[in-house]
């Protein structure tokens, strides 16, 4: 997928000058927090359980060699073929490979992050496959030939009027007229049902997987990637090398936090575990199992400063939290993740220089580190984000001076008493008869959007020195 | 090329971890809290579940033997389907019930298309969740769950648990007696989506409706309890 | 979250030995802020002294990734407040600055200093309401009209500062606050946040402003200049009718002073 990270702000005022989008954003940033904090609430000790689950996938994560080789032993003693891809183009080649050995030309998928990534529609098409997403969010922006806006509600942008047209476009509707949602969600299934029974390969994402037993869990509530893991006789499971879990308990933790984090619900309609291809008496299953494991800098981030950050379950929460997110909406962001865990991955996963915008959206308010259920600390990554684009001097050097001379300024107290006792009273004079100003050189980014408060008549040093005890003596 | 990212991989995961044997690995890991489950709806176990069974969307019902099971099930079927028709696992113990009694004509089998109802016997189910869990195979075909319109499950009270963690005791019993099962589901409600503004639709994929019966001894006013308990 | 030690306090009618970190943005913008929490914490029965030669905590640089350029004005700090037994900031994120992100920012003595000068810093209305215990005055003070808060995000996540500005509000003015709705969203200051990204700053001031509007209030108060100055400085350029200013110059009943932003001249 094309990177349009760097130009964030240009994305973001295109993003806040379409109301309708703007009007959904705002109402759905109003109405998720409040569908999670019921949840969790009903969850009961909200703290003990991410504290539970950060201990849990760091103790994975310090042990991911021990733990992805039993993975793979299990997995492979439980009838699969394992696969390992160092980056996008490799996982992609590998999946396009076990489609042609099966002469597959229909794939059916499950929502994956990771494929989103690695940008597998697009070089499966580029090959003459059909490739069809099942996910209802996924179908309708794969059908508007669009990228997703949030990692757990990817069509979220999507207003149903729009919906409704563009199955009108794509779909021999006939007599039928998708009066609501019901009915649109009723034309999805019974257009993706007929992918599902032709589909020859399958191929879903994983929220964990279980070193012990080689299982693999997948979290759903539509059924999609479970009809996808299920009815084609090949089954391709792409996830990354982080997502591993000692064992199937270990993943209570997550479950109790993930949908309620996402979804306010307390658990998602369908939670699965798959270990392999059909077994002798099986009536059903495929008859082939792949599962092939993306590193794409998940190795380095274990060794450098950002390693937290994998021990994110992709709720969803701190997007939902996040009131930059809820102004501008995921696309803004010009990739794949969007919103704070967006912000973070994105300079990792592709690098600094083409995404260091993201980094500086973000106002430190905290929102997203509160509620985030793996307990990463967001903004203090982003802050360390911004530390490495202050030292590869990447943001605009006005600004790396501006804020060096301050803090030079601010460590000679002479000097900053002699400067702002001289520039003060002087903002004040300017500023009196109306309290405020509209324009002020240097200032242009504070002035275009509100006045900017002038200054009462003497710094309180000045004052407090002079022996006053009020301003305005 | 595989070969060579795995042992590329490997070495660099080799790098990152912090090494020790499998046993001290596995001792770290016994040390770890656990995660505290959530405070159940109700003391009693069956209320538990069936209120949970409620708040993910299913609907509910009790029967006492098997006379009333298939009496149940017959009802649901007719109420919805002025039918009396239904696809079923191979499961012996759904092929012990007295299904004519109730006028019943269960098809034991994998869901062919057209077919609306599928019944399932589940294999256990977990109060916190109000999950019911079946096993790929045989008796519980995948797509029995995953194509009708309307899901009904049968789940013995004998086969309920009260956690997550006490399912998972049961699972990995089963498993070391009979080998690891394909697929382990965990269903909890209807299918179900909101990627349309936000708003849920039932019925996405797989069912929209999804019918939960408690099987054995249950006190006589659960249903309503249950009930009042979600209104 | 807050972990500051509340630890062991002289005897009511001892005075305490109070340093009041004035923050730059009071200093240069509002010393009203400043003059209004000396008043507060004499009230208190605190012995109040400005160290001189303070100016500015580093959060500009700081929250703009240039850690090189904080440490050495983080250290200053350091060495001009750790005399003090107590050290008062009217505004969370300083605070917090001073709590929270010294200790992350410090290395090896300094470190220890910075967690040490941690335990005893607090943010003024922590400061009235849990250790020095402020006492309303026997005469009413002026009587305030109807009053919404912002909370600033710094001072309610790293500080825990919820209740208390409504305590105090209560026990030394009488008023309830009217709360505002979205309230543990930000205002869009961010720091250089605002300038850095006008637009999308502009769209989230705005909205915290149509949200203290709905209220009715008449006043909208905050402890945190920084989110005071942008929500004043919008509500000036759209021509509210909304007073703004810090919650020191309420709970000192100082009404005389202009409204933030506001020529007191119309």
């Amino acid at each position: 997928m094309e990177q349009r990270s760097n130009t964030f702000l240009d994305n973001a005022s295109e993003a806040l000058k379409n109301t309708g989008q703007a009007k959904r954003r705002d109402s759905m940033a109003r109405l998720t927090p409040l569908l999670r904090s019921a949840a969790i609430e009903d969850a009961g000790d909200f703290e003990s359980l991410r504290q539970q689950m950060k201990q849990v996938r760091q103790h994975s994560l310090d042990n991911l060699a021990h733990y992805l080789t039993q993975f793979e032993q299990e997995a492979v003693h439980n009838g699969n073929r394992m696969h390992f891809a160092r980056d996008a183009e490799e996982l992609n080649s590998i999946v396009l490979d076990i489609c042609q050995q099966h002469d597959a030309r229909r794939v059916v998928k499950g929502k994956s992050m990771v494929t989103e990534e690695t940008g597998l529609n697009s070089f499966l098409q580029r090959a003459g496959l059909d490739v069809m997403e099942t996910d209802l969010g996924e179908y309708i922006i794969q059908q508007a030939v669009e990228t997703p806006s949030h990692i757990v509600t990817p069509a979220l942008h999507k207003s149903a009027e729009e919906v409704r047209e563009l199955f009108k476009d794509k779909h021999d509707l006939g007599p039928r007229a998708l009066e609501d949602t019901t009915d649109m969600v009723a034309e999805a299934r019974q257009v993706l049902r007929e992918h599902f029974l032709k589909a020859e390969v399958g191929i879903i994402g994983a929220n964990a997987l279980i070193a012990e037993n080689g299982y693999s869990m997948l979290v759903t509530n539509e059924g999609n990637g479970d009809l996808c893991a299920n009815l084609p006789k090949t089954l391709i499971v792409c996830t990354t090398i982080d997502r591993i879990l000692p064992r199937a308990e270990d993943a209570t933790a997550m479950l109790r936090l993930l949908a309620r984090s996402a979804t306010g619900q307390s658990q998602t309609a369908y939670t699965s575990f798959y270990s392999g291809p059909s077994r002798d008496g099986d009536v059903d299953g495929p008859q082939e199992t792949h599962i092939v494991l993306l590193d794409n800098a998940r190795s380095e981030m274990l060794t450098g400063d950002y390693r937290e950050m994998l021990e994110c379950i992709r709720c969803g929460a701190c997007l939902n939290h996040c009131p930059i997110f809820a102004s501008v909406g995921g696309h803004a962001y010009g990739w794949v993740y969007p919103g704070p865990m967006g912000s973070v991955l994105t300079p990792l996963l592709t690098s600094l220089e083409q995404s260091n915008a993201l980094p500086n959206a973000c106002t430190s308010c905290g929102r997203c580190a509160e509620v985030c259920p793996a307990d990463i600390p967001l903004p203090d990554l982003l802050r360390d984000l911004r530390h490495e684009e202050t030292l590869e001097k990447l943001s605009p050097s006005r600004w790396r001076l501006g804020l060096k001379l301050h803090a030079w300024v601010s460590q000679q107290p002479w000097l900053y008493r002699a400067l702002t006792a001289t520039i003060i009273p002087l903002l004040h004079l300017m500023g009196r008869r109306r309290g405020s100003f509209t324009r002020l050189p240097f200032a242009s980014g504070w002035t275009n959007e509100r006045n900017f408060p002038a200054p009462q008549k003497k710094t309180f040093m000045q004052l407090y020195k002079a022996g006053m005890k009020k301003p305005n003596e | 090329m595989s070969e060579s990212a795995r042992s590329e991989i490997f070495a660099k995961l080799r790098t990152a971890s912090r090494g020790g044997s499998a046993e001290a690995i596995d001792r770290e890991r016994q040390c770890l809290q656990s995660a505290p489950a959530p405070m159940p709806p109700a003391t009693e176990v069956c209320e538990a579940f069936l209120i949970n069974v409620l708040k993910n969307r299913g609907s509910i019902d009790c029967a006492a033997g098997r006379g009333e099971t298939v009496k149940a099930v017959a009802q649901y079927l007719y109420q919805y389907f002025r039918s009396h028709r239904l696809v079923a696992g191979n499961d012996p113990r759904l092929a012990a019930m007295p299904w004519r009694d109730a006028g019943v004509l269960p098809r034991f089998g994998g869901i062919e298309t057209g077919e609306p109802v599928a019944l399932s016997f589940a294999h256990l189910a977990v109060a916190e969740t109000g999950a019911i869990v079946t096993y790929t195979g045989k008796a519980n075909p995948a797509a029995n769950n995953l194509l009708p319109e309307h899901q009904i499950v049968l789940v013995d009270r004998n086969d309920l648990v009260a956690t997550q963690e006490q399912a998972w005791t049961r699972i990995n019993q089963d498993m070391e007696k009979r080998g690891r099962p394909r697929g382990i589901n965990f269903i909890a409600g209807p299918s179900s989506t909101a990627d349309i503004e936000g708003q849920l639709v039932y019925g996405a994929h797989g069912p929209s409706s999804w019918h939960i019966i408690l099987l054995g001894d249950t006190p006589a006013d659960i249903l309503a309890r249950a009930h009042s308990a979600v209104t | 979250m807050n972990e500051q030690q509340h630890g062991d306090h002289p005897a009511s009618n001892e005075s305490m030995q109070v340093s009041l970190f004035v923050t730059c943005l009071a200093d240069l913008f509002r010393p009203a802020v400043a003059f209004a929490s000396i008043k507060l914490l004499e009230q208190a029965n605190c012995e109040v002294t400005v160290p001189p030669s303070q100016t500015c905590c580093g959060q500009p640089a700081y929250n703009s990734g240039d850690y090189e350029a904080t440490v050495p004005l983080a250290r200053k700090v350091i060495e001009i407040l750790e005399p003090a037994d107590y050290v008062v900031v009217p505004s969370g994120s300083c605070a917090g600055m001073i709590c929270q992100h010294y200790p992350r920012l410090l290395e090896g003595e300094w470190r220890d200093r910075a967690l040490q000068l941690a335990s005893k810093t607090f943010e003024l209305t922590t400061f009235l309401t849990q250790i020095a215990k402020i006492q309303p005055l026997s005469e009413q003070s002026t009587e305030l009209p109807t009053i919404t808060y912002h909370d600033a995000c710094a001072g309610l996540r790293e500080l825990n500062i919820k209740e208390q500005p409504r305590q105090l509000l209560q026990e030394l003015c009488g008023v309830a606050v009217k709360e505002l709705d979205q309230s543990d969203v930000c205002c869009g200051f961010g720091g250089t946040f605002c300038a850095k990204m006008p637009e999308i700053s502009g769209k989230m001031v705005g909205d915290k402003l149509d949200n203290a509007l709905a209220t009715g209030a008449k006043i909208l108060t905050g402890g945190d200049l920084g989110c005071l100055l942008n929500l004043a400085g919008r509500a000036q350029r759209q021509g509210e009718d909304l007073e703004i200013r810090h919650i020191a110059e309420l709970l000192c009943g100082d009404l005389d002073t202009p409204p933030i932003g506001q020529s007191g001249q119309r």
